[in-house]
């Protein structure tokens, strides 16, 4: 990390937005289909000069319907989950938090499980994972308001209590579906992947994503009074109630659309975060754009290895868990508490 | 009329804190809340700011009621320093300034460049100004109790509510903020509510001419109010705080007099229950 601190602001800047860019690029040109570098210059080419004719039909369609719009909703999946974590660290003043730790992503499982069970398929599922995302989020608050003391801890523990409660409900909720029509959507929902990715599917679990991340980004500076605590958040004139709300329920909502496409995905919303404030400070108004680019990128990055490392694709969640965990390890160690 | 609170009365979960208060703060100056522990005037200090809400009773900044304005209103009118601001991430020095700015943001802004003179403006007037891009956490007791009061000045508001500004303060960094109130009253023409545990700081605004009015705070109730002169006398150290104390003036001939208060001994007190009567040694 030490490299990257010392470069100038300029650079860390170009970097965090060429990452991204790169990333996506990347992933348009690999993947198991054959096709050299060339075909694929030549496919992307074809909106602008247009020759298509002479293209086979099959290549076309790995780009512009396969490659294209996964790697696309791949990273709007990092950048949802990278600021949700961002925001959620901000306001409950803690580094250790994310979507995940906090429950939303559990209880957003839930919400879909069990509208699974009552509505069948339909939009009612995301309805249900918004609305017990973030009925998680407001538990694991409430358990670590509970004492009055710095909630650093008991929002971890109150996360981790609302995050199995809500999966044991996901385990009963699968234990009564019927196995022949709801309980094969539903595990099928929760593992979730990038596989089946296609361009309606940026309108509709996109529509979340983006809205919540359009939330986080407005509030963004707002963040960091939050971080001073509510008592001196409302003496610096902010509304507490009101804008916590708002934005846990942007975080929320952007963290749901994600659950939708990709499954529970852990430790991008964590460690994310901790690399951006690395790169551009703690300000939030360079740290929620930040964790966004880093967070897309990464994704992207993880996804390519996911569908070309082995023959079968490897679940997005177990990729990000095995280089995520010990990376958080290895910052762990290299910050000692002078990073936060 | 600065701060007018009439028949107040709080209680944390029923256990009443403070019951039928009444305080007027009329000229600008400073106004000292001074009493033991426990005797409520942080939570009297977080009623002002709106953070609580009083059971009963009213507050007026002004002539408009507390009740009335909302988080913004009240902090474009009255700034706050923490007795304890606990740190979370390390912002820049000149980033948590700047969060003194917020009152004044639309929804969806962050702070100008305007904004941001303001800040240097008041890192300046703390003397804060090279440590301006320091993560404030890696600041001493004393700098960050300055960078506090630079975003309190940010804020741009006629009064300054402090909860106990020096505590945990080195004998330096005492004399430094308590120069720096002073200053911001005499040049800034600022109010300053301030809550402390040292009778000798409202003598040293008194010293230093500075208009102040005390009030003695016991058990959730005033049982003094007036000059320092009046309010922190021997009889009262004495009842209050069962201290032995002496009142000295220094230079009396001189244009500058300089009032202290010399606390001497403890004196055996009755205990709280009333029953024993025996002399309780406090250790």
């Amino acid at each position: 990390m030490k490299p990257l601190m010392t470069l100038p602001i300029m650079v860390r800047r170009l970097l965090l937005v060429t990452f991204p860019l790169a990333a996506l690029l990347l992933s348009v040109f690999i993947g198991r289909y054959p096709l050299s570098i060339y075909q694929v210059l030549e496919i992307l080419s074809l909106p602008f000069f247009g020759r298509g004719e002479e293209l086979p039909a099959m290549h076309q369609t790995v780009i512009w319907q396969i490659r294209l719009p996964r790697a696309l909703l791949g990273a709007m999946v990092g950048a949802s989950l990278s600021a949700s974590g961002a925001t959620f660290q901000g306001i409950f003043k803690n580094p250790l938090v994310s979507s995940n730790i906090l429950g939303v992503s559990s209880g957003a499982g839930f919400g879909a499980t069990l509208a699974i069970i009552l509505f069948g398929q339909g939009t009612m599922i995301y309805i249900f994972a918004f609305l017990f995302g973030t009925l998680a989020v407001v538990f694991s608050y409430l358990v670590a308001r509970h004492y009055r003391t710095t909630p650093t801890i008991m929002l971890v523990l109150g996360g981790v209590v609302v995050s199995s409660i809500f999966s044991s409900l996901i385990s009963l909720a699968k234990y009564v579906a019927d196995p022949y029509t709801d309980l094969p959507a539903i595990v099928f929902w929760l593992m979730g992947s990038l596989a089946t990715a296609r361009w309606e599917d940026i309108t509709t679990a996109g529509l979340p994503m983006l809205l919540g991340v359009a939330g986080l980004m407005a509030l963004r500076w707002r963040i960091n009074v939050l971080s001073m605590g509510d008592k001196e958040a409302q003496s610096l004139g902010i509304n507490t109630t009101l804008t916590k709300g708002f934005l846990i329920g942007s975080a929320s909502l952007a963290t749901t659309g994600a659950v939708c496409v990709s499954g529970i995905i852990g430790w991008v919303g964590l460690i994310i975060p901790h690399i951006a404030r690395i790169l551009v400070g703690n300000d939030h108004k360079a740290l929620i754009p930040a964790s966004m680019l880093l967070g897309a990128g990464y994704l992207v990055l993880v996804d390519i290895i996911a569908r070309t490392l082995t023959g079968a694709e490897i679940p997005l969640g177990i990729l990000t868990a095995l280089i995520g965990g010990p990376f958080f390890i290895y910052l762990l160690k290299k910050t000692k508490g002078g990073g936060w | 009329m600065i701060l007018n609170v009439h028949q107040a009365t709080f209680s944390y979960h029923k256990t009443p804190v403070f019951q039928h208060l009444n305080l007027t703060m009329d000229t600008q100056g400073i106004f000292c809340l001074f009493g033991p522990n426990g005797c409520g005037k942080s939570t009297l200090l977080e009623c002002l700011l709106g953070y609580l809400t009083l059971d009963a009773g009213d507050i007026h900044w002004g002539q408009k009621s507390l009740k009335k304005m909302k988080p913004q209103e009240v902090a474009r009118h009255t700034a706050y320093t923490p007795q304890n601001h606990v740190k979370s991430f390390p912002y820049t020095v000149l980033q948590v300034v700047l969060m003194g700015r917020a009152a004044y943001q639309g929804l969806f802004q962050s702070p100008s460049q305007e904004d941001e003179a303001m800040a240097w403006e008041a890192l300046k007037a703390v003397n804060m100004t090279h440590y301006a891009h320091t993560p404030y956490t890696q600041l001493s007791g004393g700098e960050s109790q300055l960078v506090m009061i630079a975003r309190a000045l940010v804020q741009d508001t006629p009064v300054i509510i402090m909860d106990e500004p020096t505590a945990h303060l080195d004998f330096r960094h005492e004399l430094i903020v308590l120069e720096t109130i002073v200053k911001l009253v005499k040049e800034q023409g600022r109010s300053i509510i301030m809550s402390t545990h040292f009778p000798n700081h409202a003598f040293y605004f008194e010293n230093a001419g500075v208009p102040i009015q005390v009030a003695l705070m016991e058990k959730g109730d005033f049982t003094a109010q007036g000059s320092p002169r009046e309010v922190l006398n021997e009889t009262n150290m004495r009842d209050t705080f069962g201290v032995r104390a002496h009142m000295v003036h220094y230079g009396e001939d001189t244009d500058n007099t300089y009032t202290q208060l010399i606390p001497l001994s403890l004196l055996p007190r009755p205990s709280t229950d009333g029953g024993d009567q025996g002399e309780r040694m406090i250790t």
